[in-house]
């Protein structure tokens, strides 16, 4: 099989699409762990600031998780103008 | 824009979300075509607005019943956990509305976006007749739809600000308190954080629209590709079909299950929340 110009482009933006977004849910992953490890250990320390600590907790799983689509959006970009 | 019986090899997800902008159902100029993510929108206005006027109207009961529980319920949350926890009490009576529009009507958007409608692009002969594809396609899943709620809340947050503040008053309240005074040492400091928050605030209205927008985006296309998996690997044949039944469908329905209880709410939940946040902190920027 060739090696054609086209089959080059089509694998590089296949690697591309794949290692930008993998690449870019390392962080946002290990971070989303860091908050709701946190949050468990804080309502295991003190039970009565439940709802409070759910209000905080989901705004930062929210704002932590919205990194990765960063790494997708410009992924998408790139691969669509590759 | 995801068609739930695709069955194409070639699978560009980029076109999958741009193509319905070119065909129009109803072609208007100025670009104000009524294309399906329109359709989306005002179906889902419709809802927001009828949903709870149909459970006030019909009359309130002392002892709720299911429909008047739920209500009253996210209502609670919207005053206690999205208004209150942002806005201050001076901002509460003018953009507590607002705050609570923004939740309700960005909810029912995105719980509309996963269920399935006949609104696909392609059609499939049924019985002789031509019925569209039933798809699942959300109106957030569009950046135009998350910029314009997003600028909404841009500018009212800087109106609301100088209003409250003054200009001076309102510029000098985005640099962190505790600096030291001006100088000929502290100049340059001073002048790197002022340029970081002007960025900060611009920045704002990237992460508050692409995080609704990907979300909603990624969610759709993590459905199909799973829905579509027996067939991407068989390059157009169906003959991964174990594939397609012990991998494809159960992932499918499961990621479907938790984008339709989870983040669809969630979403909602954090665009109102940042937008009473920043709002509430422009109106008060020590509180």
């Amino acid at each position: 099989m060739a090696l054609t110009d086209q089959g080059l482009t089509d694998a590089a933006k296949a690697l591309e699409l794949g290692l930008a977004t993998g690449l870019g849910a390392i962080g946002p992953g290990v971070g989303v762990g860091f908050i709701f490890g946190k949050t468990i250990e804080a309502v295991g320390r003190q039970p009565e600031l439940r709802g409070q600590l759910q209000g905080l907790m989901w705004l930062g799983f929210a704002l932590t998780e919205a990194i990765v689509f960063y790494a997708l959006g410009m992924a998408f970009v790139a691969f669509s103008i590759a | 824009m995801i068609s739930i019986l695709a069955a194409s090899s070639s699978f560009d997800p980029v076109a999958e979300f741009t193509d319905f902008i070119s065909n129009p159902y109803v072609d208007l100029p100025l670009g104000l075509d009524i294309n399906k993510a329109v359709i989306y929108i005002w179906m889902a206005g419709l809802l927001a607005t009828l949903l709870p006027l149909y459970v006030i109207r019909r009359g309130l009961k002392p002892r709720p019943d299911g429909a008047q529980t739920t209500a009253e319920a996210v209502y609670d949350m919207t005053e206690n956990q999205i208004a209150r926890a942002g806005l201050p009490e001076e901002g509460m009576r003018l953009w507590f509305p607002y705050v609570a529009s923004l939740f309700f009507f960005i909810w029912m958007m995105n719980l509309i976006g996963f269920i399935p409608l006949p609104f696909g692009d392609h059609k499939v002969d049924l019985f002789g007749l031509d019925v569209p594809q039933f798809q699942i396609y959300a109106a957030t899943a569009n950046l135009s739809v998350t910029l314009a709620l997003t600028l909404c809340t841009f500018f009212i947050q800087h109106i609301e600000g100088v209003r409250h503040n003054g200009v001076i008053g309102y510029l000098k309240s985005w640099m962190p308190s505790g600096l030291p005074a001006f100088g000929i040492k502290t100049a340059p400091l001073l002048i790197l954080i002022a340029f970081i928050e002007v960025i900060s605030q611009f920045v704002r209205i990237v992460s508050l629209s692409f995080r609704l927008f990907f979300n909603l985006l990624a969610g759709h296309l993590v459905i199909a590709v799973f829905l579509a998996i027996a067939v991407l690997l068989g390059g157009g044949q169906l003959v991964f079909w174990p594939v397609h039944l012990l991998v494809g469908l159960p992932m499918g329905v499961a990621i479907f299950a938790l984008e339709f209880t989870l983040i669809a709410g969630l979403q909602a939940f954090i665009f109102a929340s940042l937008s009473a946040i920043y709002i509430g902190g422009a109106i008060h920027p020590d509180h």
